[in-house]
């Protein structure tokens, strides 16, 4: 008798983390020893300073703010957004000699500093 | 990563509140008050407040912090002032006894500048201004309303400044 035919399974793939390379949590980065679990005053103070610095980031959002590039580059946008993982910055109206980009993307390891007016 | 980004987070707490001088990669120096350190990239938040009651928030990347150093520490009434910064505003809930005197305050006052105003709606909580401006609660600019756009925008006006100078 034939052998029937074996039902294909569905393959589930996780999603890329944010180094592009790996499926999750890298196991070396302090997010993911955090996660672990540390010492239980350490937590306390990183989730306040965290707390403060996502309040930081709602509040620069739709501020015109100036990001300093490397080698001496500075280009103004309008804040959009930051991802989880500190990659990219997403901003609005990005002026560039070339013109003014609608939306932009700027890598995190790019930027040195950023500032605006509150 | 450098020797920045791998303090703990109790490390990065000692300089909340303090102000600082940072220096950065490519001989950038940034000075201001901590107003926190992000633990996921140790980027140095600082705040630097201006003439004009503006205040200057720079954020410094954690992979170009190459040594912050502590100016002096912040009394605390600094410490208060920087817990405020990033608040939202909160939106203010009247009880109803507050939003009866809000109405009646303001009722009063324009009576005074003899314009004339009457009480309509359920139990009077809307003003009625000239017959073509309504304010609702709780009796600020934003809540009034009508078709005369000349009206409008006086009457804001006069609600504003009313609003500056008595609270």
């Amino acid at each position: 008798a034939a052998m029937p035919v074996p039902v294909p399974v569905g393959v589930l793939r996780l999603p890329r983390g944010p180094e592009g390379s790996s499926r999750g949590f890298s196991p070396t980065s302090p997010r993911f020893q955090a996660l672990l679990g540390g010492p239980a005053a350490a937590q306390g103070v990183r989730a306040a300073l965290r707390e403060r610095y996502l309040r930081g980031l709602a509040a620069a959002r739709g501020r015109s703010t100036r990001f300093c590039l490397r080698a001496g580059v500075c280009v103004e946008a309008v804040f959009g957004a930051a991802d989880v993982a500190a990659v990219a910055f997403q901003v609005d109206a990005l002026r560039t000699p070339l013109g003014v980009q609608a939306a932009a993307l700027l890598r995190c390891t790019d930027v040195l500093a950023y500032s605006f007016l509150l | 990563m450098n020797d920045w980004q791998m303090k703990s987070p109790l490390d990065w707490e000692k300089y909340v509140n303090k102000m600082v001088k940072v220096a950065a990669v490519e001989k950038h120096e940034y000075e201001g008050w901590v107003l926190t350190v992000d633990p996921v990239s140790a980027s140095v938040v600082l705040a630097t407040f201006l003439e004009n009651e503006k205040v200057s928030i720079s954020v410094v990347l954690g992979h170009a912090v190459q040594e912050v150093e502590i100016l002096k520490e912040g009394d605390d009434e600094m410490k208060q002032r920087l817990s405020c910064i990033f608040v939202p505003e909160e939106s203010k809930v009247y009880s109803p006894e507050e939003l009866e005197k809000r109405k009646n305050d303001l009722k009063t006052w324009l009576e005074a500048n003899h314009i004339p105003v009457t009480e309509q709606g359920e139990s009077g909580r809307t003003l009625c201004v000239v017959g073509v401006l309504t304010i609702d609660p709780p009796y600020g600019p934003e809540e009034c309303s009508s078709s005369n756009e000349i009206i409008l925008s006086r009457v804001q006006g006069l609600i504003q400044g009313y609003l500056e100078r008595h609270q």
